[in-house]
């Protein structure tokens, strides 16, 4: 944790998402506000329909917002254009989703190495940084498998370890543990949690209760609105102001 | 750069995986690409193989001699020719007088010192364990090293004796005889032992016997000679070595010239002088002697094959890539959720295009050169050449190759594209999001439709080019194509009133365009091809049946031998024995000279005879008179109109009646076979009198100075049938033709030869008569004192023979060596049907190719949607039909728009002919000129194809339609993981 007031990695200001327009308009987010700080991983619950998942999508460029702003390391995602969302998502946002993360047809290895790979970093060069990462969270053994060779919570923490390859420091989780056992799951999950503590920032949607007590902030979401926060330990609470006062 | 290389490093990992993950569908496009690759460089090997370089070819004539000296038959005159010894002139001009003519002595051509080999070649009818062979006979030392390479030794030996001979494998198989057996040939009593096989590397099919010189085509010559029978039509060339590296010079070919030989010389062919130092080419220029440029055209047409070949490989096997950028829907959007670029995805799918197609390229190239070289011998046999060397062309065959990756690529572009423009979280979440089609295709194929329609239009209205309504025709083609999805949309609006599994499938074709435009635009192209062959086909098979002069009545049959009389006998047996014929109508024909001469008239000792045409009696258009102008000058375009449809210029009849000359000597039997029902004809050949079916040869009795001032143009009344008068004969006999050929200038007052006076009978019947000019019974004949030989018969048959019957007659008639006639008159057989049932197979196949693949995809996608049916209770059943109609509906769609779009081009190009004919026959009547068919009108009817049509629109997409249903299991898969 760092010491003096850090900067965040996502900022999330006044963020609204709006499907469809006339009968069918849908509100899915309605100004929402999150900052999620380096060494810190931040579980958003809430009921189906909540706008989790938009929220994930839109934080990681995958989507933009009706209006608001995502500020990912500095970046101004709303008015970035399609290159640069792509570029920022090959060198700072990792995904992992809840299941079939990986790309068949590429090994372990190789489906950490993508983003690098993609960034025109040489095929050698991708490989041995992809290896490092594996070993890192003692995964080099499954470097050269396939992911049709490994099993669901392997899969898992690889895609983890694709989402943290290089200089990416914010992990998107959606319900990475949905397709687990819940053994399987917890393992998942303190991996996240370890790559958190060594200074990534992880935003996790789950609706399992038990997965969010891995988080240092629980931030509850209803019909697309922040509606209560819970802090793990006020001690280390890194909520912002604005957050707070709700 | 650097970038760009490392990501489409990745892109290609990755579709190279995939690529063997989905084995079935990687295949399937593999093949489509491969094949096409080995059958062009298979071809490619084989042509440059079978085309010899210069050197080889010279090996093969000249064996190891410098040069090959021939005589050109030109008396010895001194000539000019060119280095390749093809072409030559005399150095003198014979514009007025008779080109020269006759043998010379080579040897006195030949330079000092020089070795030479004696080369004769003739032909003789051979007996084999079937009959007779004509079989060419030559004459050489073959075992002689300067020979080595003209004839390959494959058993045994070449002659050493004069009682041997060597032959070749091609003749042992066809005469049934071996090495060891005895040869001997017609008329003549010597025979020869074989004692060897062997193959001409050129020409592997000839049969040929090979033997020392002099030891059998001079005597045979000469036996032949005392038998009256036709000669082995000897030529004799020398091939010759001279000392000194230099080989046969230039020099020494134009010293050669100048004694009256010919030369085809190593040194000069591989070396050739400048075309200055070339005499021949300093007086007609080198141009005129020059090898073929390039054909545009029919650079052409292979550039439109290729290009359309390559059109339909993308269309068949973009919807594979197409289906394959779905499945892995998922796997893009994750590519794209790790920072992929659209044109990383882009780079993904086409990479899948990159991949099979490199692979396609070296499969479908390395399987081309392997069977090329497994298949060698087969390919040689079938070619009747052996290679020269295996050419491998490295350039050509990986610009071959290439053209597999380009397309390759090409078939990729489009679902590159689209994948492309996917939403990531669209791909992760696997919505099916349906994408407004573009509306520049449409536009674009719109204005091609309208442009090329126009220009077709233009083409079949205002001009006779072809080209025009060609080209045309093709731009609105592809304008079809371009229009495809937006027609298929259209398509849609008939599925509500269709019961539930069509409307699933029409519909399901419809929303999904990208899949289905593609199959569809597949069996448009194939089916539009094919129906605007089809009627262009049809049409003139129509044309050409209205055209059609019969040669004979209906089933009637005629053998005869314009050449060896001496055949005649047992041809008229063969035939009686063979066919089921009825009446028997023997023909001779008339020669003067020998009785060995041809109807042909050709040979030494051959002179010929003609009837004679009154005077009165010739067309004015074609008379000349004193001078050498055309007598059709004479006459305005309105006189050339009326006299080209005069009596006295119309073309006799066709048919076989006019094989043997203008007299065939016969009885009333001929009448008979030729269906002429006619007493009075009949009357006057029993009385001796001919029977003249021409007005124009026959003079009345007591009208010897018919019709006066005919040649001036006007009308001059015809004889009228049925009255008795005579013609005129005219025989020229050898010795006078050649005192009149030395006398130069023809005069037409003063033609050569007698005169003979036939008495006639004008026929007054209206039958046709096949041609016949004159029949001329055997009494009168002889009583005029011409020779007749038999020329053979004519039959009428109880029912019309069969091919079988046909076949043995022929194969019979082949074992008298001669080279008989045998006509059965079949009426008239279209050429084209089996072309037209190709073309419809190969568009079914086609059509049922695309829509499978179409189909495939569709169930690929259909799976949810099958559940669901399941879900709300809908049997089994549905499954097979919904996966039969959407084969049927992509096949039923293209087959509508590609006959529609066949049609129009195909009856474009029939009207530009049709004017091209008017103005053809137009410009015929006002110069005069009516001769043959020509002299109609013109004809030229539009015919649709019915019955390829019903094929195509019917029976093809109902076949593709149930095949897919019967191919389609019932009961899905069990529900699989989504694959991604």
């Amino acid at each position: 944790m760092p010491d003096q007031a850090p900067h965040p990695v996502l900022q999330l200001k006044d963020l609204t998402r709006v499907h469809g327009s006339g009968a069918t308009e849908v509100h899915a987010l309605r100004g929402i506000n999150l900052d999620v700080f380096p060494g810190e991983l931040v579980a958003v619950m809430g009921p189906s329909g909540s706008g989790k998942s938009t929220l994930l999508t839109i934080a990681g460029g995958l989507d933009t917002p009706t209006s608001g702003q995502v500020i990912v390391e500095n970046t101004d995602l709303t008015t970035a254009d399609r290159k640069q969302i792509a570029a920022l998502r090959r060198r700072s946002i990792g995904y992992v989703f809840q299941d079939y993360n990986l790309i068949p047809a590429l090994t372990a290895a190789e489906n950490v190495a993508l983003p690098r790979e993609l960034d025109g970093t040489s095929a050698r060069k991708a490989r041995t940084e992809a290896v490092a990462a594996l070993r890192e969270m003692d995964l080099d053994s499954l470097a050269d498998r396939f992911p049709d060779e490994m099993s669901g919570g392997q899969q898992q923490r690889v895609a983890i370890a694709r989402a943290l390859v290089g200089d990416r420091r914010l992990v998107l989780a959606d319900e990475p543990t949905g397709a687990l056992d819940s053994e399987t799951g917890e393992s998942v999950l303190a991996l996240l949690r370890s790559r958190c503590d060594a200074g990534a920032a992880g935003v996790l949607v789950t609706h399992e209760p038990r997965f969010a007590a891995w988080a240092d902030r629980v931030v509850f979401l209803r019909d697309g609105a922040v509606v209560d926060q819970t802090l793990r330990s006020q001690a280390d609470s890194l909520l912002t102001g604005q957050a707070a006062e709700r | 750069m650097k970038n760009w290389y490392h990501s489409w490093r990745a892109a290609i990992r990755i579709a190279r995986r995939d690529a063997w993950r989905f084995k079935g569908r990687s295949f399937l496009v593999l093949a489509m690409l491969a094949l096409p690759i080995l059958g062009v460089s298979a071809a490619d090997l084989t042509l440059r193989s079978a085309d010899l370089t210069a050197a080889q070819q010279l090996d093969r004539d000249l064996g190891r001699a410098d040069a090959r000296v021939s005589d050109p038959h030109m008396g010895g005159v001194p000539l000019m020719q060119n280095p390749e010894g093809d072409n030559y002139q005399p150095v003198k001009s014979y514009d007025d007088e008779p080109w020269p003519e006759g043998e010379m002595d080579v040897t006195t051509a030949l330079p000092a010192g020089n070795e030479s080999l004696v080369d004769s070649e003739g032909t003789a009818k051979l007996r084999t364990t079937h009959g007779l062979l004509s079989t060419s006979v030559r004459e050489l030392r073959a075992a002689d090293p300067m020979a080595e390479g003209i004839m390959v030794l494959d058993r045994g030996r070449f002659p050493r004796a004069s009682g041997e001979v060597a032959a070749t494998d091609a003749f042992l198989e066809s005469s049934g005889l071996h090495v060891g057996s005895k040869l001997t040939a017609r008329g003549f009593d010597t025979s020869y032992r074989i004692v060897g096989a062997y193959e001409l590397p050129d020409s592997l099919n000839t049969a040929q016997v090979n033997a020392l010189p002099g030891a059998l085509l001079a005597p045979l010559d000469k036996a032949l000679a005392a038998a009256e029978l036709p000669g082995t039509q000897m030529s004799t060339t020398y091939l010759t070595s001279v000392s000194g590296d230099a080989g046969f010079t230039w020099n020494m070919v134009k010293e050669a010239n100048a004694k009256g030989a010919t030369v085809i010389s190593r040194a000069v062919v591989l070396d050739p002088p400048p075309d200055s130092d070339v005499p021949l080419y300093q007086k007609e220029g080198a141009s005129d002697f020059g090898g073929g440029s390039a054909n545009a055209t029919e650079l052409a047409i292979i550039s439109t094959v290729v290009g359309l070949a390559m059109l339909e490989i993308c269309l068949l096997a973009g919807p594979a890539f197409a289906v394959g950028a779905r499945r892995s829907r998922r796997q893009l959007g994750l590519v794209g959720a790790n920072g992929g670029d659209r044109h990383h995805i882009r780079a993904i799918v086409l990479s899948g295009g990159l991949v099979i197609g490199a692979v396609a390229a070296v499969v479908g190239t390395v399987l081309g050169i392997v069977l090329t070289f497994a298949l060698q011998p087969v390919l040689e046999a079938f070619l009747g050449k052996r290679f020269g060397s295996f050419d491998l062309r490295p350039l050509e065959l990986i610009a071959i190759a290439l053209v597999a990756v380009v397309t390759g690529l090409l078939a990729a572009i489009v679902p590159a594209v689209t994948a492309s423009r996917q939403t990531v979280v669209a791909s992760l979440t696997g919505r099916r999001g349906i994408r407004k089609s573009s509306r520049v295709l449409p536009v674009l194929g719109l204005s091609a439709v309208v442009l090329g329609a126009g220009i077709a239009l233009y083409g079949s209205t205002a001009s006779d080019q072809t080209m025009i309504v060609a080209g045309g025709s093709a731009l609105a083609e592809l304008g079809v194509v371009a229009l495809t999805p937006a027609l298929v949309g259209l398509f849609g609006r008939i599925g509500r009133w269709l019961p539930l599994s069509p409307r699933l499938a029409l519909r399901d074709a419809v929303r999904n365009r990208g899949r289905t435009a593609p199959a569809v635009a597949a069996v448009l192209a194939a089916v539009a091809g094919t129906v605007a062959v089809a009627t262009y086909t049809a049409s003139s098979d129509a044309q050409a049946e209205a055209r059609y002069e019969p040669e004979l009545p209906y089933g009637a049959v005629a053998v005869l031998s314009p050449e060896s009389a001496a055949d005649v006998p047992s041809m008229r047996e063969d035939a009686q024995k063979v066919l089921p014929t009825e009446v028997r109508a023997d023909v001779d024909r008339v020669v003067v000279g020998k009785k060995s001469c041809s109807s042909y008239g050709d040979g030494d000792e051959c002179g010929r005879y003609e009837i004679v045409t009154p005077k009165a009696y010739e067309c004015p258009l074609w008379a000349y008179g004193e001078t050498d102008e055309d007598p059709s000058e004479k006459f305005s375009k309105a006189e050339r109109r009326k006299l080209a449809k005069d009596w006295r210029c119309e073309q006799g009849g066709t048919g076989l009646g006019s094989v043997g000359g203008e007299i065939l000597v016969g009885d009333d039997k001929l009448l008979k076979v030729l269906e002429i029902n006619n007493p009075e004809a009949s009357e006057a050949l029993a009385n001796g009198r001919a029977v003249s079916f021409s007005k124009r040869i026959f003079t009345p009795e007591g009208a010897a100075d018919a019709g006066k001032g005919g040649a001036k143009g006007g009308a001059v009344a015809a004889p009228k049938g049925g009255l008795n008068g005579t013609i005129d004969v005219r025989v020229v006999s050898a010795a006078q033709m050649k005192e009149a050929e030395s006398a130069g200038e023809s005069d037409a007052e003063k033609q050569p030869g007698t005169v003979k006076k036939l008495p006639a009978h004008q026929f007054s019947g209206s039958e046709n008569a096949y041609g016949v000019t004159v029949i001329v019974p055997p009494d009168a004949a002889e009583k005029a004192g011409m020779t007749t030989v038999p020329f053979g018969s004519f039959f009428t048959t109880e029912k019309l023979p069969s091919d079988a019957q046909q076949q043995k007659l022929a194969g019979e008639l082949d074992k008298t060596g001669s080279d008989p006639w045998l006509t059965i008159e079949k009426g008239f057989v279209p050429e084209n049907s089996a072309t037209l049932l190709a073309l419809a197979v190969f568009a079914g196949l086609i059509t049922i190719g695309a829509a499978g693949i179409a189909t495939g995809l569709a169930q690929a996608d259909a799976e949810a949607d099958l559940k669901t049916l399941a879900a709300v209770g809908a049997p089994p059943r549905v499954r097979k039909a919904l996966s039969g109609f959407q084969c049927g509906v992509v096949a039923a769609m293209g087959v509508v728009l590609g006959s529609a779009s066949g049609i129009l081009p195909a009856v474009g190009l029939r009207f530009t002919e049709r004017r091209a004919e008017d103005l053809m026959y137009a410009r015929m009547m006002d110069e005069g000129w009516s001769s043959g068919e020509e002299a109609t009108a013109p004809f030229v009817p539009v015919v649709i194809p019915w019955e390829t049509l019903g094929v195509l629109l019917v029976v093809v997409p109902l076949g593709a339609a149930v095949l897919a249903a019967l191919v389609t299991r019932s009961r899905g898969a069990l529900a699989r993981r989504a694959a991604i």
